[in-house]
């Protein structure tokens, strides 16, 4: 039926293209023709011109300036007239409102025209963009009443929804599946990794499918649940390591130490901390918890939108996908025009930008470590509390309309309260952040491990010294040699080395000294003691002073020592270097016999400095201002209201999804008018408002409350086989009503990450700096751990879909020749083949035989057991690995042959896929 | 028929890797029945004049004043700022839209680091830099009046996408290709990239699914594509029972679950990697051209020996029907081509590791018959200022630089466009980088804007418009 139907409306197209003298068919031709054009601004959403084309009899009626169509009179209908005009104030569409009408197009219209412009006589306008089923409020639809045959298959309301859709359609649901498969089904999907053999075992032995309910339970509180699940929010927050341009340190695109934020995500989901104070912390944990470090790690959702060059890409990633993510609209659509299909008018694209027009990013010290090239908290600030948000018309942002400044401000077909904007008044410690109880200690901290590293790289210099032949220690000396000999012995390269390693350790030392005595000299400003104040400036003063002298001395000796290694003629270069260091150090020994107060104070936090005015020049430092706008905080709080019916539905959907394979609403990030309708509405409503109002007892916005509602649902446990089900398949060919379940194309990550855990080798520990792109082929780690951003990314996830860090609402789940290569050649699939065969072979009580080890593996990597077709193919097929010619030398253990079978099973369809 | 069969039907017409990229299609299907939109079938949308392209790109910028376009002006005026030259207007126009798209300013004429001298029966000049293409001008179409909108290296990646890195990341034009046109081949990846890339991201074909990316390629006949054989030694015979153990166990898998399409598709994609596994090392491998033409290419030579190697295997591919040879030259960094300093020993090295190679190409491809339909773009991301950066090199020039095309349905021996007396700005028949794609899109039959996915809406400028121009 379906394919009748596509095959008639492509056949339309193609007659569009030709001239066409047959009967024009409206419905299906003229009418897709003129919503895809016209609609935008003659319809529902706007009559301009008081014009409307979304029936024929509102053509025929007209608008300000008459009909727009005479029927038999194509060549004098205004609609033709238009479309034709060269006229710029005539002209339809209008300049920038899209392209004209193709001549075929043209044509179309004129021959519809001219056969009277028929239309079915019940034609209907289109409905009030305001009453789209999205932007209604949510409402918790009553449960429908049970057939006596759904009461029988039915296990919690969820199946009553779907129930009723299989009853109305003549559909009859797949039979459950098998407890191994259900059971390797919640372990991928709530963990992200497969049961052990142990757990498969128990699960065997059940009398009955009562052991789902307590081992769902079990996995939810499994912290392997927020590394799982945490990847799936990871992809729709758009989680994306720092890019650094190869030779630079600077971040061109979101920020050092993000993974905090990441960890953030994990944590959180394990605590199941309810969805609404997720988003109110991501979007405005600083305006709400300032000086909280552990929360403010949630920012890192809008530090990742930060863009060293361009605030104009940060400002429209962060309005594009916070209104994707968390509101199921484009309202980037908005940028540059009104909305063409919601009721988004241009300056809430604006209004919306207003919210974070303030807002930059900073990095906090964490405790322990104040060298923020390590790491520190990336974090949001509202620095700029009064930089104006202007309207681009036609979003040219040369061209700002400065005439009127945009404030704050949501559509009004989503506004249901007024939205109070409140500032927030900042701590000391948010303006101050070195006054943080850990900041100064942490400066000391780093400073004396500097100072340990140095003393540990003299002693290795020293060593080797003593270790040849040489037994004159050089003596002590306070300045370096001018210049090396042209050729220098070995042994006054050493001396050399060992001058630039005992430089570095007095600097270490006069650093140290320098960090000590301004931490002191702060906390004595911070008390006030009047006499202290001074005096101890004076020592920080003297000390940093000292600092840069011993700076430049060591800076000498490393040049003397880097010239000493260089040829003769190729030393010019380092020799202006070393002549700049040595104007440098008089400068600095001048300052020091000065006296001062003045002096760098130790820092608590860094702004991330952008580089918009001028590439490669810092643009002004805006300072750590004492209030916030609290523009965040409103838009939180707005977001996460319960009377905004779009952020439950998003989220719901989203959970759906990754459980259950295909959406309710298969737009993800699109819920307006262009977007899909949800297959089960009802259903899509009541999840949302159990998210929204939690398990009777429970918490409200709890996600772990709807993962378990869905899990343990007889929709989720149907097994996804087609067969006995030709009836059902034939009504419902792409199971939109939910007959079977969706078997899913494992994700790239949970590929990785179960190859590792049935090798047992993957890592356990969670969380912490990512994984570096040098790191990757021998990392066990969990795949979620690996860096990536735009550039940068492992080419074995990359192959199986993985996320783009741009954009990745929805993974795609392809089948190509690239994937059959990875997992037949990659190193770490053979590597984890053998791995496997020597683990199964090790865990036997006894020598095994083939067919019993057949048995385990076909447990460990498929988590089941091998049917007798595949038992004799697997058989027959160790004879024939073992009949090739041995490799020399033949490795002696594992067996080749059983490695092998390990690899293909590795490569089976069923491994990659949940059933 | 249900749309199970339609998309068995589609894959069957398309052959190949489109065909198998069923999975990539399975959610559009619901946007697939809201319009009349349905994936691309491979078959041209008009009769093609090419078939296959292969794309020579020079990273870092090749100065169109020492390659393709000469200025006498600039030397004649050499040492002067601009401002006290006849052509002070040229700067009026210089757009300033954001930081990163801002042009460079420089300010003195440097004077041309190269002569010039006319080939063919054309007669079109070009520098003593480029004598191997010279000698073959007859065979191309120089465009000098391409302009691009960014003024960093980030342009690579517009040049390839049309769309400045700042708007996100798009499919490059060699997936489009593969998108639009699939296969030729049934044994080989069909979008083939060699050599290093830094700005553009390795993923080509983005929203259009890693089945219209293009496979990387390394011209060494022992590991010429990733995962392309054992990272851990296995025989040949070992693989070849592998790769039949793991059909049979898939094709048992239909007993479980019957009529599974992506059962169906992983069973043929591993039929396709096996061939391809086979196939690619063999075309790499050399030892059967003749040593006439090895060292046509240069292999013999140490200064092109990499790159000649490079083309050779792009004339080989195509001979198999490999629809979209990509080729970076000098990659790392901003290219190797960034004269910033030393222009001269720069572009002068860098020419030569790429002249003689790039004129075997088209002399070879031209006595086999093969240029007929196959499309040769040179191009590179911008051009470099007439003014001097230092005191012997050229900033980044985005107003105004040339690239050329040859064989595959373009006219030879013609100029198209022209920058003014300085090349300075692109002044007449100004093109921006999508009409290169649109020109080359053209040439092989297909219309880019019936490609368009109903959820990914294309802009007018990401659509270019064909240099009709230069088609013979």
């Amino acid at each position: 039926m379906k394919f009748a139907l596509l095959a008639s409306s492509s056949f339309a197209a193609l007659c569009a293209a030709l001239p066409l003298h047959g009967a024009v068919d409206y419905e299906h031709s003229v009418k897709p023709l003129l919503r895809e054009r016209c609609y935008a601004c003659h319809g529902a959403l706007k009559q301009k011109g008081g014009l409307r084309l979304d029936t024929a009899e509102a053509m025929r009626k007209g608008g300000d300036s008459g009909p727009a169509l005479l029927p038999k009179e194509a060549a004098k209908s205004p609609l033709i007239e238009r479309l034709l005009s060269k006229d710029p104030d005539e002209q339809m569409p209008p300049k920038h409102e899209g392209e004209p009408f193709s001549e075929s197009q043209i044509r179309l219209l004129q021959d519809w025209i001219a056969q009277g412009a028929p239309a079915p006589a019940n034609e209907r306008p289109e409905a009030d963009p305001r009453e789209h089923w999205a932007f209604q409020p949510r409402t918790r639809p009553a449960i429908p009443p049970l057939s006596a045959r759904a009461a029988r298959w039915a296990r919690n309301p969820i199946d009553a929804f779907v129930a009723q859709a299989h009853e109305k359609a003549g559909l009859t649901p797949q039979p459950e599946a098998p407890s191994a498969v259900l059971l390797r089904r919640l372990f991928l999907d709530l963990l992200g990794v497969p049961p052990s053999a142990e757990e498969l075992a128990a699960v065997a032995q059940a009398p009955d499918s009562s052991w789902v309910e307590p081992t769902v339970d079990r996995l939810l509180n499994d912290p392997r649940y927020g590394e799982r699940w945490g990847r799936h929010w990871m992809d729709i927050w758009r989680y994306s390591d720092a890019w650094i341009l190869q030779g630079f340190t600077v971040a061109r695109d979101s920020q050092k130490h993000l993974w905090h934020w990441r960890d953030w995500i994990i944590e959180s989901l394990n605590a199941d901390l309810p969805y609404d104070e997720m988003i109110r912390q991501m979007v405005a944990a600083d305006e709400l918890y300032p000086d909280d470090l552990s929360k403010l790690r949630a920012t890192g959702f809008l530090a990742r939108n930060f863009n060293i060059f361009n605030r104009l890409v940060w400002m429209d990633s962060t309005v594009e996908h916070l209104a994707k993510g968390f509101l199921g609209l484009t309202f980037n659509c908005a940028k540059c025009h009104d909305h063409k299909y919601d009721p988004i008018r241009q300056e809430d694209y604006y209004r919306m930008r207003s919210f974070f027009e303030p807002y930059h990013v900073r990095l906090d010290v964490a405790p322990g470590q104040a060298d923020l090239d390590e790491d520190g908290i990336p974090r949001v600030f509202d620095a700029e509390p009064n930089a104006p948000t202007y309207l681009f018309p036609r979003g040219d942002e040369t061209r700002p309309d400065k005439s009127r400044v945009i404030p704050p401000g949501v559509p009004e077909v989503l506004a249901f309260d007024s939205l109070p904007v409140q500032p927030v008044s900042l701590p000391k410690t948010e303006t101050d952040p070195a006054r943080r109880p850990w900041v100064l200690e942490a400066h000391v901290q780093t400073s004396r491990q500097r100072l340990r590293s140095a003393e540990e790289a003299l002693a290795k210099v020293d060593q080797k010294l003593e270790a040849s032949s040489q037994t004159n220690r050089p003596a002590q000396s306070d300045s370096s040699p001018n210049l090396p000999p042209a050729t220098p012995s070995a042994e006054e390269l050493a001396i050399l080395e060992r001058d630039a390693a005992e430089k570095a350790l007095h600097l270490a030392q006069a650093e140290f000294q320098s960090t000590q005595s301004k931490a002191e000299a702060m906390r004595a400003a911070w008390e006030g003691v009047p006499e202290k104040v001074s005096s101890t400036a004076k020592a920080a003063a003297q000390s940093e002073r000292d600092a840069a002298v011993a700076r430049a001395k060591h800076k000498i000796a490393d040049l003397v020592w880097n010239l000493a290694k260089t040829a003769p003629d190729k030393r010019k270069p380092t020799e202006g270097k070393l002549s700049a260091a040595r104007t440098e150090l008089a400068k600095a020994a001048k300052a020091a016999g000065e006296s001062s107060e003045k002096f760098e104070p130790l820092r608590g936090a860094k702004w991330s400095a952008t580089q918009f005015g001028k590439v490669y020049q810092e643009d002004r430092f805006p300072g750590f201002p004492s209030t916030s706008t609290g523009r965040r905080l409103a838009l939180a709080r707005w977001l996460t209201d319960s009377r905004n019916p779009l952020p439950a539905r998003v989220a719901v959907n989203h959970i759906w999804l990754r459980h259950m394979g295909k959406p309710l609403v298969n737009t993800v990030f699109d819920f307006g008018r262009k977007g899909a309708a949800p297959t089960h509405p009802e259903l899509l409503d009541w999840l949302a408002s159990e998210l929204v109002e939690g398990a009777p007892k429970g918490a409200p916005w709890a996600m772990k409350h709807l993962h378990r509602l869905i899990v343990t649902s007889a929709t989720y446990r149907m097994t996804s086989s087609m067969a006995g089900a030709e009836t059902s398949e034939k009504i419902d060919p792409d199971n939109r009503l939910l007959w079977r379940r969706h078997s899913i194309r494992m994700e790239a990550e949970a590929v990785r990450d179960c190859m590792l855990s049935v090798a047992g080798t993957l890592e356990p520990r969670i969380g912490g700096p990512s994984v570096p792109a040098q790191g990757r082929e021998q990392s066990t780690r969990r795949s979620l751990y690996f860096t990536q951003n735009w550039v940068d990314r492992s080419l074995f996830l990359a192959t199986f879909d993985g996320p783009d860090s741009t954009v990745c609402y929805r993974r795609d789940q392809s089948i190509v020749p690239q994937q059959a290569l990875a997992l037949s050649n990659a190193a770490m699939v053979q590597d984890a083949a053998r791995t496997i065969v020597s683990r199964l072979t090790k865990e036997a009580p006894a020598e095994l035989a083939d067919p019993a080890f057949l048995e385990r593996a076909f447990l460990s990597v498929l988590n089941r057991l091998p049917d007798d077709v595949e038992r004799r193919l697997c058989l027959d097929s160790l004879q024939a690995f073992r009949a090739l010619p041995k490799p020399a030398p033949a490795p002696a253990s594992p067996d080749v042959a059983r490695v092998q079978i390990v690899a293909a099973l590795l490569n089976h369809a069923d491994f990659v896929t949940i059933r | 028929m249900h749309s199970l069969s339609r998309r068995h039907f589609l894959a069957s017409m398309s052959q190949g890797l489109s065909g198998i990229a069923l999975g990539s299609l399975l959610h559009r299907d619901a946007l697939a029945s809201a319009s009349a939109w349905a994936p691309p079938t491979g078959i041209p949308h008009f009769p093609a004049k090419a078939k296959s392209v292969i794309w020579l790109f020079m990273n870092g910028g090749v100065s169109h004043l020492e390659s393709f376009d000469p200025k006498p002006m600039v030397t004649k005026y050499a040492g002067k700022n601009i401002s006290e030259t006849p052509f002070a207007d040229v700067q009026k126009n210089v757009t300033k839209r954001s930081s990163v798209m801002a042009g460079f300013q420089r300010n003195l004429l440097y004077p041309l680091q190269v002569g010039f001298q006319k080939y063919g029966r054309s007669g079109i000049e070009v520098s003593d830099w480029f004598p191997h293409i010279g000698a073959n001008i007859d065979k191309i179409s120089v465009v000098r009046s391409m302009f691009t909108t960014d003024s960093n290296h980030e342009a690579q990646a517009m040049f390839h996408t049309g769309r400045n890195l700042l708007d996100g990341e798009f499919p490059s034009v060699g997936a489009w290709v593969h998108y639009g046109l699939g296969s030729l081949n049934e044994n080989l990846p069909q979008y083939i990239s060699i050599g290093k890339r830094e700005y553009l991201d390795k993923k080509d074909s983005l929203y259009l699914g890693p089945a219209h990316n293009s496979v990387p390629l390394r011209i060494d006949p022992n590991n010429p594509i990733d995962f392309g054989r054992p990272e851990r030694p296995v025989s040949a015979e070992t693989q070849k029972l592998h790769f039949d153990l793991v059909r049979s166990l898939n094709q048992h898998a239909e007993a479980a679950y019957p009529r599974d399409p992506a059962t169906a598709a992983r069973v043929a994609s591993y039929e396709l990697a096996y061939r391809m596994q086979m196939s690619v090392p063999e075309i790499v491998n050399f030892s059967k051209e003749s040593e006439h033409t090895k060292q046509l290419y240069g292999l013999h030579l140490p200064h092109c020996r990499d790159f000649g190697m490079q083309l050779l295997a792009a004339r080989r591919f195509v001979e198999k029907g490999v629809r979209f040879i990509q080729i970076q030259h000098g990659g790392g960094g901003g290219g190797a081509w960034d004269a910033h300093s030393n222009l001269k020993s720069n572009h002068e090295s860098n020419a030569r590791a790429v002249d003689q190679p790039i004129g075997a190409l088209l002399t070879d491809l031209d006595q086999r018959g093969l240029l007929e339909d196959t499309l040769v773009v040179f191009a590179t991301e911008f051009g470099r200022t007439p003014g001097s950066e230092g005191k012997a090199g050229r900033d980044h020039h985005p107003f105004g630089f040339s690239i050329w095309m040859a064989g595959g349905g373009v006219k030879g021996g013609y100029v198209h466009g022209a920058t003014d007396e300085l090349g300075f700005h692109a002044v007449e028949n100004r093109h921006f980088v999508t009409d290169v794609h649109a020109t080359l899109l053209t040439l092989l039959g297909l219309d880019s804007r019936k490609l368009e996915l109903p959820d990914r809406k294309r802009l007018a400028v990401d659509h270019g418009t064909p240099i009709r121009d230069i088609i013979a």
